[in-house]
């Protein structure tokens, strides 16, 4: 032990003082041979015999030298930096080399990285609230009508509240826009509408100011308003002081309570500015506290510590069953469910994100297989030199050892260029992501994310390095030394094993490729899509009227009338009409309603169909085509018989087999609840929802007889959005300087909106898929030129024995071809199964589409050919007689 | 190392330089290496370097001590003693070594007599 001890510390002594050690030793052996050279003498040899012969007796003296260090250094520590020198000194000769290698590992690494932050931000990372594992989303649900998930009423909500014991608080949210005055031009923020112990629920302390109380959240309170940090920073200037000063909301006064930090997002799960409001003080969905019909408000709970799920879901299935006792005519047919928080926010993104995370994985094995075959074939090239290294003495195990190191100073250099892209690529992903993303992480390159880059380019090293490590280490010493050696040390083994790398990322690419082929078929399908409706030279602008200004639906209607009027006489305006709620944009109300005449429906199986209120001009500024009967007039207004328009499903599910025209039918809604409304007309289906979404049962109704809260205005013009966009707001000023127009967009990019992410998503995939494809193209490039190069002395004998140059482009191209087939015959069943991954992402496209599979067959195939063309075009031109000199 | 000469155990070298610095005192590399030779009748053929890794070995555990000083002709040279350390190491050594040979040479016989 102790002499274990002296020596471990006579070694840390010595590795401290390399040269001067060196040095000694060098001394110690010149001693060494002197005498043993004056030995030689004395026996009579000649000095120079003497040297001589003394030299081969002490034996290779750099062999010594070294086995002198290993025994005096930290033998660990010591090759491990000597190593790592050795390594930086090979890459730096072969800057070409390195170059590939590294650019290759930095595309799959940073790939990797970028998409692992979005994954790690969205669904691994915890919600940035205390406790997050607690908080529950509560719905209603009523499942005979196929209604899985929705929101509440407040009065079914605030029963809940009081009647269960198995959470320890709950808050109702709501959000929407509402009008911000006194503070410059007039502008809208996003608003969200609260009970007062949303902030207890999630545990979140203001930064300014304080939380809501109870009693804020009592009707008659004064009116209180808490604001985000982000709207505090960018409109307040960061004022200390704002606490107690007074803001407007859609022209009423606010006072300022409180200021929440940036990183509390919620219920509006971006990092917008936002505000939050009791619900008592909405203007909108304050006036709906008190009834219990309805379904609004979105529940969130936190449970009691130690609650499990399973009491939880007994407690509210008993919840759910005395509200339907005691409120039937609300509440019968209608129970409770509830399902994480997290798992809601990140519900309808989580597949997206998993299907990416695969498709970069793919592209990172790729780039694996790619540098694997690049440092095969140069190990081939260096066998020599290794042969020279064993010979020195280096011992296989230190070979090895060396080889990987390369590899591993090879993926760090790529890990860290794959880092700094994915920086890159984090802007640019935060950049084009859509709006309606659930960002409640800020997305970015955190140390985390940092930590799994490493280990992802260390894991990678190690998985395209050790192949060729272990081909380097059983290389034969005799024949690489011999001349030629580096030629022909090549072993069938080593051909074998690039052959099937490359096999190997035709086959990923085909998975890759697959999949992106798909999911571009499926988007063109969607953009495909007629709507209905024709969106292209239409503008719409959202004027919202604020409530407590315009509270009665006879002023909604004065003011569009006049708004419209105003319009229409602008110059390069065609069509103008008013229309709420706007397709694609705002929602839909779906709405039961009774046909007058016929029995009322059993329960469960009721009449809805989508309203919409809209001015006279809507259908021709939408060309939506009129398929019978006739479109609203100006004489549709209050006073005049109540009536309205059915789309074509509506027709063909309620009116099978008649004629709907003259039939009456009655909807319980504002204004005029219960009045029954003759249907004058049918017209064309539209899809109103999303594009994906077939069309809907639709009923319209006249905005004169029954206005809706904000007047939409679109407009169907030759001229531009900007110059559209500046007429309505000049008119609307001109009625109420007070009034800002917001979200005024061409119809247009309105409905791309609506496919944002599954465009997002597409695009990254096929992005991903295209490195893919360039990835493999370079692999099979690079095995069929080596294996050109290796080949040039049996090509020379070839064509020296009259072969063809036909001949010889048929023996590359075969070498390719065999590889190609090898990998698409790997390739097809597991692109197959890779694709029902995608599942419901694809819109009219079935999961195993032969169109897609052989066009993308067809394309690697093609892509190969042309890889090994190139080397193969390079081996006719051989000149036999330079080939036979080659070696 | 070529087949016909005994290649030489790495512990049985440190094993006889111990001896030979015990019996000859303070001696440098190329006396070890001499001596070692001349001792066994030049049965023995090393690479006389590999005397210094074994050198190195019995210095690390304190075995053996070196000093520079100046050869019988005149030249600077390390020279190394044995310790007491070494000492004692080589006489536990030295009784393992008989007694293993002993019993490998009781095998061996006997192995050729059956």
């Amino acid at each position: 032990m102790l002499a274990w001890i002296r020596a471990l510390a006579s070694r840390t002594r010595a590795s401290l003082s390399r040269r001067q050690l060196d040095q000694e030793f060098e001394r110690e052996l010149d001693a060494h041979l002197e005498m043993l050279a004056d030995e030689n003498v004395r026996r009579g040899m000649s000095p120079e015999q003497a040297r001589r012969a003394a030299r081969i007796r002490l034996g290779g003296r750099a062999q010594l030298q070294e086995t002198n260090r290993e025994l005096h250094g930290l033998p660990a520590l010591e090759t491990f930096f000597q190593d790592t020198r050795y390594a930086f000194r090979m890459l730096r000769k072969n800057p070409g080399f390195t170059a590939v290698a590294v650019l290759t590992l930095a595309l799959g690494i940073g790939a990797n990285t970028a998409i692992f932050s979005v994954v790690y931000a969205m669904l691994l990372k915890p919600l940035p609230y205390s406790h997050p594992e607690q908080l529950l989303t509560v719905f209603e649900a009523q499942p005979q009508a196929g209604v899985n998930a929705t929101g509440w009423s407040y009065a079914n909500f605030a029963e809940l509240r009081e009647q269960n014991r198995i959470f320890s608080d709950m808050a109702g949210s709501q959000q929407h826009q509402l009008t911000l005055t006194g503070r410059g031009e007039p502008s809208v923020v996003n608003t969200s509408v609260v009970t007062p112990e949303l902030f207890s629920v999630f545990g979140q302390r203001p930064i300014l100011g304080r939380p809501f109380y109870p009693e804020d959240g009592k009707p008659g309170a004064p009116a209180a308003v808490i604001l985000s940090e982000n709207l505090w920073r960018g409109s307040f200037g960061a004022d200390p002081n704002v606490i107690g000063s007074s803001i407007n909301l859609d022209k009423r006064s606010f006072t300022i309570v409180g200021v929440m930090p940036a990183v509390f997002r919620f219920p509006i799960l971006t990092a917008s500015e936002q505000l939050w409001i009791p619900l008592a003080q909405d203007p909108f969905f304050g006036s709906w506290m008190d009834r219990r019909g309805g379904h609004w408000l979105q529940v969130t709970g936190r449970l009691k510590p130690g609650v499990s799920m399973t009491q939880a879901q007994a407690e509210l299935e008993a919840i759910g069953a005395r509200l339907a006792r005691e409120f039937p005519a609300e509440n019968d047919g209608w129970t409770i469910r509830f399902m994480p928080l997290k798992q809601k926010i990140v519900g309808n993104v989580k597949s997206a994100l998993l299907v990416l995370m695969g498709a970069v994985a793919l592209v990172l094995l790729i780039a694996c297989a790619n540098i694997a075959n690049l440092l095969l074939t140069r190990a081939t090239s260096r066998a020599r030199e290794i042969a020279v290294r064993t010979a020195l003495g280096a011992g296989r195990s230190r070979i090895v050892r060396q080889l990987l190191r390369e590899t591993l100073v090879l993926g760090l250099l790529g890990g860290l260029a794959g880092i700094a892209l994915a920086y890159l690529g984090v802007q640019g992903l935060t950049a084009l992501m859509p709006q309606d993303l659930p960002q409640v992480n800020a997305i970015r390159v955190d140390n985390f994310v940092l930590g799994f880059a490493l280990l992802l380019s260390a894991v990678a090293s190690c998985a395209f390095g050790l192949a060729p490590a272990l081909f380097a280490a059983n290389s034969n010493l005799q024949s690489s030394l011999g001349e030629g050696g580096a030629r022909s040390g090549e072993s069938g083994n080593r051909r074998r094993a690039r052959s099937v790398l490359a096999a190997g990322e035709i086959a990923l690419a085909m998975v890759l490729l697959v999949a992106a082929g798909l999911l571009v078929r499926s988007f063109s399908k969607l953009m495909a899509v007629n709507p209905g409706f024709d969106a292209q030279h239409v503008v719409q602008a959202d004027i919202s009227l604020p409530r407590f200004q315009y509270s009665m639906p006879q002023q909604w209607a004065a003011f569009s009338k006049e708004l419209l009027t105003r319009l229409q006489s602008e110059p390069g305006m065609r069509d103008t009409a008013v229309v709420v709620p706007r397709p694609m944009t705002d929602g839909f109300v779906n709405l039961g309603f009774d046909i007058v005449g016929n029995p009322p429906v059993s329960a469960g199986a009721s009449r809805t169909a989508n309203y919409v209120s809209v001015s006279p001009d809507y259908f021709r500024v939408m060309e939506i085509p009129l398929l019978a009967g006739r479109l609203f007039g100006p004489h549709d207004v209050a006073a005049s018989p109540r009536v309205s328009l059915i789309s074509e499903a509506m027709a063909r599910i309620y009116f099978p087999n008649q004629n709907p025209l003259g039939k009456q039918i009655v909807f319980g809604f504002p204004p005029d609840i219960g009045a029954a409304r003759e249907i004058v007309g049918v017209v064309g289906d539209v899809r109103d929802v999303a594009l994906e979404q077939d069309p809907q049962a639709m009923m319209y109704v006249p905005y004169a007889q029954a206005p809706l809260g904000d007047a939409n205005v679109v407009v169907r013009s030759g001229l531009s959005a900007a110059s559209v966009a500046s007429t309505i707001r000049r008119d609307v000023q001109q009625i109420d300087k007070d009034l800002p127009v917001t979200d005024v967009a061409m119809m247009k990019d309105t409905i791309d909106g609506t496919v944002a992410q599954p465009k997002f998503r597409t695009f990254l995939l096929g992005l991903f898929a295209a490195i893919a494809l360039v990835l493999a193209a370079t692999g099979i490039f690079g095995v069929i030129s080596y294996s050109v190069s290796r080949r040039t002395n049996e090509i020379g004998i070839r064509v020296a024995l009259g072969a063809s140059r036909n001949t010889i482009l048929g023996m590359v191209l075969r070498e390719t071809l065999v590889m190609t087939w090898a990998g698409l015959v790997l390739g097809l069943p597991s692109a197959l199964a890779a694709s029902h991954l995608l599942g419901h992402m694809l819109f009219n496209v079935s999961a195993n589409d032969p169109a897609t599979l052989a066009t993308v067959a067809f394309t690697l195939a093609l892509i190969a050919v042309i890889a090994g063309y190139i080397p193969a075009r390079r081996a006719t031109r051989v000149d036999p007689m330079v080939a036979l000199r080659y070696e | 190392m070529a087949g016909d000469k005994s290649e030489i155990l790495q512990g049985t070298l440190d094993l006889m330089v111990l001896k030979t610095l015990e019996s000859m005192g303070p001696l440098h590399g190329y006396g070890i290496a001499r001596r070692i030779e001349q001792v066994s009748e030049e049965a023995l053929q090393i690479n006389q370097g590999t005397i210094y890794a074994s050198l190195v070995r019995l210095m690390q555990r304190g075995w053996i001590s070196g000093a520079w000083g100046t050869s019988d002709h005149n030249r600077r040279a390390k020279f190394y003693s044995i310790t007491r350390a070494g000492r004692k190491q080589l006489h536990t050594e030295a009784e393992n070594w008989e007694r293993i040979s002993a019993v490998i040479g009781r095998v061996l016989r006997s192995a050729e007599r059956g």
